[in-house]
This record gives C-alpha cells, sequence and structure tokens, in this order.
C-alpha cells in the first residue's frame, strides 16, 4: 500500500503491508533507528514519537494511519548538528547508563515540556511512567528533565 | 586527593552520551548487514517432555523459508560456563563432566521455553509463520517446580545423567551441585552463645528485564571464519565457549560486542540462540540475526536464583557473633548455566561481612521445570544478605540492641583475614554504617515513633574481582597506543554493559598519561582486535580493567617520555606530563607539546609508542570443595555499604511506600562520582523492586504467568523515592587503580533487606519472603492483631 509520512519535516513516499507499525517502518523502511522496540506491547516506551504534539507509542500504531501528520523522532531534534536542551541536559546530567530508554524518555519528555514548561518533580516522574528504564533509577532523568524546563524558560 | 588528580575523580560526563541521546548507538536490533536473514526459534511448549519425533518438512516448503534446523544439524555439543571452572578440580568433584545444555535439544525438554528447533527465513514474519508449521510430537513428563520437592525420592529426574553407578537414588535427587564448607569451630561456637537465632528466608526469582532483549548475528566468510554481533558483557569469553561449542578453533571466531542495552550479568554466558545463528547462517549461506521477543526473554534468559535459606546463628549476650550455620536450597531451574557461582557467593558472606569465625555452610543447587537461573547483579548474594541482616535485626530486638550498634561491633574491618581466607586490605563498613546513621537521622528517627513510620538498615560486602570463573585466572590485557599527533588509542577485550566502563577506563588513561579526556578514544570489546579481558561481571570492571589500562598507558607514556628525553636533553625521571604537554621538573624552559614528541618518535626515530600490559589479579581460588583461600582470596579488594530505608506502611492495604533511602558506599577511590552515584540509583530501583514487586510466578504447568512487562512488576518513575541520598566513602584500596573498587553490584544487595528491616519498625511484622506484597504484609498484620488479646490474656 502506498502512503506518504511526513517524518521529522520531510516527505517519505512509501510502498509497505498495511499490518506494519509505524516503528517497523521508522526503522527498517527509513534507517530511523533511534526509535527502539523494547516490548511491541506498549508497555515499555522505547518507542516513542511525537506525532502532532503527543507522545504516541510507534509499536502500537500502524504507519498507514498516520499519513498526514507530524511526526517527529528523536533524529529529528537535533537542529544543524545541535542538540535539543533536552538532550544535552542527559548528558550532562549521566541520566544515561546502557541508553536503551533514552531516545523514548528524550521525546516523552520534550512533549511534555513542550505543554508544560514549568513540572513540578512529581509531575515529571507522572508523565514518564511508561518509560521504563533498567539502569538508572529514574533520578538523574528528573534532574535532566528538570534542569532542561530551567533551562528552556530562560530562552 | 582530588586535587591531585586531574581527570580521575572528576564527574565528567560519559563518553557515549551523544550517540545515545541522538539515536545515532547501534544495539543489535540496529545492526542491518546486506542479504541477512531472519532466525526465529521453536520453543518447548511443556515443562518436561520425551521429543518423541520433528516433522519440518511443510515449514521447509513455506515460501522465504531459507533453513529449518533442529538437533541433529547442529554439533550436539553440550555446553556449560561451570566446566570451565569444574575442569580445575578434576578429580575433586562428583561429577567429571557437568555439561548439560545443547543449542537444540535432541532428547527431552526440560522447561516451557527451552529450544527445540529453528528456522531463517527472509524475514520476520515468514520466520515467525513457519514455526507454527514444525510438528514436534512430545510424550509429556511429570514435572516439578518445587525444589524442596525435587530432592524428594521419587520426584521427577530432570537430568538422567545424574543417576549415576555408585549414587543410590533418592539420595541426591536432582541436585547439580552441593557443597559443604566448615570453619573453626561451629559445636564451640554455638556453646559460647547466650542466644541462638533460626530462621528460614525465601526469595524469588527476579528477572534482568534488560530494556534490550537478547540477541546475536552470525555470519561466515569465504575463508570459513565466523563473525558474531552479540548482546554481550563478555566478548572475549564468549569467543571461547563458541569455539567449544563448535568444535572449532578461537581464531577462525570473532566477537564483536555491540551497543549493549542493558546486563546486570544476564548477558555474561553463551546462550543456546549464538550456536543456533550460527547453524543458521552456515546453513543458508547468509547472516542470520535472531532476537529474542520481550516474552522470550523473560522465560529463556537467566534470572536470580530463588533461594530458601535457612540461617542459626548464636550470639553472646553482648551481641558478639559466635557461631552461624547456614543451608541454601538454590532453585537452579533446568539447566545449571553458571553453576555453583551464586551458591558458593552465599555461603562466602557468611563468614565475610561480619566477623563470624566459626560457621558451617550447606548448599544445594537442585534443578527444576523452570526457566534457569545464572549471573544477576549480586550473584547469591542479596539472597544470603536479606537472611543476615533481616536477622541482625531480631538479634538487635532480643538483646535491647540499637541495630546500628549491632552491626558496629561485629563489622569486618580492615587488615581482618576472614574465616575462609580473604583478606581485606581496605574497608570502609564502620564509617559506612556511622556517616548512613548520621546523614538519615537515625537516632531520632527509631526513638521517636511516628505512627506507620519505619526506618530500617542493612549493610554489604561484596566482592570487586572474582578469580576461578573461566579457570584459575581473573585476566584483563591492554593496549595504548600514543599516537602520531599525542592522541591516545586505549584497546581492551572488555565491552561496556551500559555502566559506563568506557568512560572510566579513558578517565584512567587520560590520567596517566597526562593528556584530555578528549584526546582518548576506546576501542573494546573485538576480539580481532583487543586483547582479551574476561568482560564485566563480579563488579571488575573498574578495578581489573582499570589496572590493565593504567599499567599500558604507564608503559606507553616510558616510550614517551624516552623519546621527550633525547628531544629535551633530560633525564626521564624528571619529566612530567600535564594538560599535553611534557615538561622538565628541573628546568621550566624545558617543555614541549606532546604532539611534537609523538611525531618525533614515529617520522624521525621510527618507534611507534605502543604500551602493553596482562593484569591477572594477584589473587588465589576460593577452593569450590573446600570453601577456603588464601589471602587475598578470589578477589582484589572487597566493596562495602549501609544503606537505610524509611518507609509508610498502610495498615488497611498493606501497601508499604519507599520514603527515601541514604546510602553510604565504599567504592575505593572513586573514579566518576556522578556515575557511582548512577550505578546506586539503579541498583536501588532493581533492589526496592527485589523487596517489594519483582518476581516470575509459574501456573501448575510450569508456563511463566506474568512474562511481560505489564504483568513482571517493576517500579515507575513514580513509584521510586523521590529522594536519595549518596555518601561515597573512599577508602584508598592498594591493588585498585589509585585506589578504586567496583560499584556496579552492590547497592542492590542490602536494599531488600532494608527495606524489610524499615517495615518492621513500622508496623512490627517480619516478612521473611520476597517480594513483600501488601497481601503479605496484611496478611502478617492480621495474625499479629489476632496474636495480641492472646499474649494479653497469658499475662
Amino acid at each position: 500500500m502506498k502512503i506518504t509520512l511526513k517524518v521529522n519535516g520531510r516527505i517519505h513516499e512509501l510502498d509497505v503491508n498495511p499490518n506494519r507499525t509505524l516503528l517497523e517502518v521508522l526503522r527498517e523502511d527509513m534507517d530511523l533507528i533511534g526509535a527502539k522496540c523494547g516490548c511491541q506491547t506498549g508497555d515499555c516506551g522505547a518507542c516513542t514519537v511525537i506525532i502532532d504534539g503527543t507522545p504516541i507509542l510507534s509499536c502500537l500504531t500502524l504507519a498507514i494511519s498516520n499519513e498526514d501528520k507530524e511526526i517527529t523522532t528523536v533524529e529529528g531534534l537535533t537542529n544543524d548538528g545541535n542538540l535539543h536542551v533536552i538532550q544535552r541536559k542527559f548528558i550532562d546530567n549521566t541520566a544515561i547508563q546502557c541508553g536503551y530508554c533514552t531516545p523514548g524518555l528524550v521525546m516523552t519528555a520534550k512533549a511534555l515540556l513542550d505543554t508544560n514548561p514549568n513540572p513540578t518533580d512529581e509531575q515529571i516522574r507522572d508523565y514518564i511512567r511508561g518509560n521504563i528504564c533498567r539502569c538508572t533509577g529514574y533520578t538523574k532523568i528528573v534532574d535532566a528533565i528538570r534542569s532542561a524546563a530551567e533551562e528552556l524558560r530562560k530562552q | 586527593m582530588n586535587s591531585e588528580f586531574k581527570v580521575v575523580g572528576k564527574s565528567v560526563p560519559r563518553l557515549d552520551g551523544l550517540e545515545k541521546v541522538t539515536g545515532e548507538a547501534r544495539y543489535i536490533d540496529d545492526v542491518k548487514l546486506s542479504n541477512m536473514a531472519f532466525g526465529k526459534i521453536l520453543r518447548s511448549p511443556h515443562a518436561h517432555a520425551k521429543i518423541i519425533s520433528i516433522d519440518t518438512s511443510k515449514a521447509e516448503k513455506l515460501p522465504g523459508v531459507l533453513a529449518v534446523i533442529t538437533a541433529k544439524d547442529t554439533p550436539m555439543i553440550k555446553f556449560c560456563l561451570y566446566q570451565w571452572i569444574a575442569e580445575h578440580y578434576k578429580g575433586r568433584l562428583p561429577r567429571e563432566d557437568y555439561r548439560d545444555k545443547l543449542p537444540l535439544e535432541n532428547y527431552k525438554v526440560r522447561y516451557v521455553g527451552d529450544e527445540v528447533a529453528a528456522v531463517a527465513a527472509v524475514d520476520m514474519e515468514t520466520a515467525e509463520n513457519a514455526l507454527s508449521l514444525i510438528k514436534v510430537k512430545y510424550e509429556r513428563l511429570p514435572i516439578v517446580l518445587d525444589p524442596e520437592e525435587a530432592m524428594k525420592p521419587g520426584a521427577p529426574l530432570i537430568h538422567d545423567e545424574l543417576l549415576r553407578p555408585g549414587i543410590q537414588d533418592g539420595l541426591e535427587r536432582n541436585i547439580g551441585i552441593s557443597f559443604v564448607y566448615k570453619y573453626g569451630e561451629i559445636e564451640k561456637g554455638f556453646k559460647e552463645a547466650d542466644h541462638v537465632f533460626e530462621d528460614t528466608f525465601h526469595t524469588s526469582q527476579q528477572h534482568h528485564v534488560c530494556m534490550e532483549t537478547h540477541g546475536a548475528i552470525a555470519a561466515w566468510d569465504k575463508t570459513g571464519r565466523l563473525t558474531i554481533w552479540a548482546s554481550t558483557q563478555t566478548a572475549s569469553p564468549l569467543r571461547m565457549e563458541i569455539s567449544k561449542a563448535l568444535d572449532m578453533p578461537e581464531h577462525l571466531i570473532r566477537v564483536i560486542s555491540v551497543k549493549c542495552g542493558g546486563g546486570f550479568g544476564s548477558k555474561n554466558e553463551m546462550y543456546p540462540h549464538e550456536i543456533i545463528a550460527t547453524i543458521l547462517a552456515k546453513k543458508t549461506g547468509r547472516p542470520v540475526k535472531i532476537v529474542y521477543t520481550r516474552e522470550e526473554d523473560f522465560v529463556s534468559s537467566r534470572t536470580r536464583h530463588p533461594m530458601i535459606v535457612q540461617l542459626k546463628t548464636g550470639v553472646t549476650k553482648e551481641g558478639r557473633i559466635t557461631a552461624r550455620y547456614g543451608k541454601v536450597i538454590a532453585d537452579k531451574g533446568a539447566y545449571l548455566s553458571q553453576g555453583p557461582g551464586p551458591l558458593f557467593t552465599a555461603g562466602w558472606v557468611m563468614t565475610s561481612l561480619y566477623r563470624v569465625e566459626n560457621a558451617l555452610y550447606e548448599g544445594y543447587s537442585v534443578f527444576t521445570n523452570k526457566p534457569y537461573a545464572g549471573a544477576f547483579r549480586g550473584y547469591g548474594n542479596p539472597q544470603m544478605t536479606f537472611a543476615i541482616e533481616s536477622q541482625m535485626d531480631k538479634i538487635a530486638e532480643t538483646l535491647h540492641m540499637d541495630p546500628r550498634e549491632l552491626r558496629l561491633l561485629n563489622a569486618r574491618r580492615q587488615g581482618d583475614i576472614t574465616a575462609s581466607g580473604c583478606e581485606v586490605k581496605s574497608c570502609g563498613l564502620s564509617e559506612c554504617i556511622e556517616r548512613v546513621t548520621d546523614a538519615s537521622g537515625w537516632k531520632k528517627k527509631r526513638q521517636q515513633k511516628t505512627p506507620r513510620h519505619g526506618i530500617g538498615m542493612a549493610c554489604l560486602t561484596h566482592v570487586s574481582g572474582q578469580r576461578g570463573i573461566y579457570g584459575d585466572a581473573d585476566l584483563c590485557g591492554a593496549f595504548v597506543i600514543i599516537n602520531d599527533d599525542g592522541t591516545v588509542t586505549v584497546l581492551t577485550g572488555g565491552s561496556d554493559m551500559g555502566q559506563g566502563l568506557t568512560t572510566v577506563l579513558a578517565q584512567i588513561a587520560a590520567e596517566e598519561i597526562g593528556v584530555k579526556l578528549e584526546d582518548v578514544r576506546m576501542v573494546m570489546g573485538d576480539t580481532d582486535t583487543c586483547p582479551m579481558d574476561f568482560g564485566e561481571y563480579a563488579s571488575r570492571g573498574t578495578l581489573v580493567a582499570g589496572n590493565a589500562v593504567k599499567a599500558a598507558a604507564a608503559d606507553a607514556k616510558k616510550g614517551l617520555l624516552q623519546m621527550a628525553s633525547e628531544m629535551l636533553n633530560e633525564s626521564p625521571e624528571n619529566l612530567t606530563i600535564s594538560d599535553r604537554k611534557i615538561s622538565s621538573i628541573k628546568d621550566h624552559n624545558k617543555s614541549l607539546p606532546i604532539s611534537k614528541v609523538a611525531y618525533y618518535a614515529y617520522f624521525e626515530k621510527g618507534v611507534s609508542l605502543l604500551g602493553r600490559s596482562v593484569w591477572d589479579a594477584p589473587t588465589n581460588l576460593l577452593d569450590l570443595v573446600t570453601g577456603h583461600t588464601k589471602p587475598p582470596g578470589p578477589s582484589p579488594a572487597y566493596l562495602f555499604a549501609a544503606q537505610v530505608a524509611e518507609v509508610e506502611v498502610d495498615p488497611e492495604t498493606g501497601y508499604v511506600k519507599v520514603l527515601n533511602f541514604t546510602c553510604a558506599h565504599d567504592v575505593g577511590k572513586c573514579i566518576n562520582p556522578a556515575m557511582v552515584e548512577s550505578q546506586i540509583d539503579g541498583a536501588l530501583h532493581q533492589g526496592i523492586g527485589y523487596a517489594l514487586t519483582e518476581g516470575l510466578m509459574y501456573n501448575k504447568n510450569g508456563r511463566a504467568v506474568n512474562a511481560t512487562l505489564g504483568e513482571y512488576k517493576m517500579l515507575s518513575a513514580s513509584d521510586m523515592p523521590p529522594l536519595s541520598r549518596h555518601i561515597i566513602v573512599e577508602t584508598i584500596d592498594p591493588l585498585g587503580p589509585y585506589g578504586a573498587k567496583g560499584a556496579g553490584e552492590c547497592a542492590l544487595v542490602p536494599t531488600a533487606a532494608a527495606v524489610a528491616n524499615a517495615i518492621y519498625d513500622a508496623v512490627g511484622v517480619r516478612i521473611t519472603t520476597l517480594p513483600i506484597t501488601p497481601e503479605k504484609v496484611l496478611r502478617a498484620l492480621k495474625q499479629k492483631e489476632n496474636s495480641v488479646p492472646l499474649k494479653m490474656t497469658l499475662k
């Protein structure tokens, strides 16, 4: 089935089976490997992308149902080689270990800060509840998001 | 001390941060090779059954299927990690050969998830469809899921080879391995005791749940060489294991460790899928990728050993431990895997954490028809520490002592040689106990009780390095090259499972040579280019690989200084390197940038600036048969810590909320404080999960009923306590690089006991079975309520 997807501001003409998830098409057909497959059941959040401003689990949505939408993956956050503030803060705060959950968490954090620029720690923890990290215990991830929010508010 | 260092001791950002936040980091599922096929494994639906026949004809005919294999297509060589060290004890162990696992089983399946057949196809969907076309005829056998049942006469026998001449059926039923270790005079010790405490504890089958599931890609080239891309913690040993399993020389095998999405111990042994991918690649003539689904990962990767720990401790009325008896029945699951490691670590802890001179340990590793346990952060230690540290609080209560004082009285100290023969060259345990209780407001909170609130503590010791996994060695090799432009390349065989070893080793190389961190490039985990390292387990990376890199860097620096000496006309002893500059300590005018000296070496003298080292830890085996060792024991250094948990318990629901944790960890010299804190944070997450929620559960047929991320309850960001305080206690260990010890495993070891002790402090119920679910708390509270009036009437 021929579809058009708008990913990170670029139009992609694709021919995909209707049963394929957005995650599969991003990873396999477009080589956008930032979104990860951690479960295929929507439980881990590693595949989170932003669609029309909302964080979406790309393993639970079909590629064909996302035409005419703005899809942003972690690869789309970097602007002219410059890291997004959230990405930089994840590095500065050591909010990364194995890194498998990191792209999903960065995207979830972006969706949070786009809608709530001044979240409390409790709101941050609640918002990222669907993203599992098995390495960091979340402490430094919350630090990174809080510190990104502070810097974004100054900009 | 910090001021002496330029790079070590600083919270520098991780070197792999950039690729990880941008999504560029390539894990096994992100690696694509041209013409790559996809492999899937057919797994047993039965917990115990004979394989009568396998018909693959329909699957083979499915368009897109490239190969279907069963056991007969494999070399049928059994494997088991334990065999590497068992070879060393030839003639002293009950069996010669402990290898029990085939890549694809041919005779029996022993757990739900056992490997039976495999398919390679042009895409994943075809491979999955082909699996459903393979017809396997099984003859179901009686199953046994409980290790105590499995030990009884007449229980279903899981490995037929355990029935051997001279062993009467029933005496050693389903026991894979057993140990009896004796220290001092146990009877005398118990006679000296004023009180004897005896308790039994049960721990759960915790799963690693690495966010990246297991996977590998295998490819053969025309010369007959095999390359395996693997998500592994142990690239060099994986090559050794594959070599044995395929009966193929090591030099024909290359293992490349790709970005590893979490390991925690689960990725430090060869798995059947690595051999299966290899066979499929051979058959199809194409690279073959196998990546586990999440459910596959839950049941067919390793787990923590559930243990039944019986612990008997004698103490004087002052609180000094006089004797200890421990018996552990470890639920092995279907296969031996790491074998005795976790079982003997559990025994080792008994005499290591506190000064216990008289002890007896009996350990049994028992087969059951369940997914099998292997290495998991702590390696048998969290189970025994849960028992020891829960019981310590019971002892303190009976003796009317502050649990803090009881621990301080018995605490292991620097300079001690333990009953098993381990020499403790550095030990910050007492300082950890003192500082963690001071920082958490322990004394005040223990005395002024807030209803439903509780505060509890627990301590730990652990190894940092472990001789005796792959033979009588614990080594790492490293090359350090100072390039012609003055930058540095480090090659070593270890792999970074995500904990951050790459950054730590780069810090050590930069510090040793005197360059900036950004001048160092790390090349790791490729057996074709990197010298051997045993890998990342036993909290050994910082200490063992750190020493290797430090020594190789010093070796490279020696060559560089020799060159500088010629150029500056100054003896090498008078030269120092700092901030990329080589200068004379005698004459400040004599100074050159490293880049100039390096260029001179290569282009004018034809000298390469290569440093090399193999660091084999100066340690001794802990004898598997006797449990004794010679100083310093199996590890060059030992880790210590103390943790304090505060909880709130809802008596209506039994729900336990962990409010905060305070941790004090002796990690030796801390190379990267932020990364050590992050290790503690992450271990607390797994440790609190171990305490309260985590564990695989089975139905009566042996099928795991919570093998999904939705059902296997891990703590989310909002379940975790918002506050945890970390205190780093820097003892300087004489054998650590700059005095550093490990930090990876230790923080989850005492966590469950600290939580259990805090729950007792809050509501007066002691839960001895993990995980401490609300149901258990509620049941215990009900029992306590019912027993109170009885006691009152008795009075």
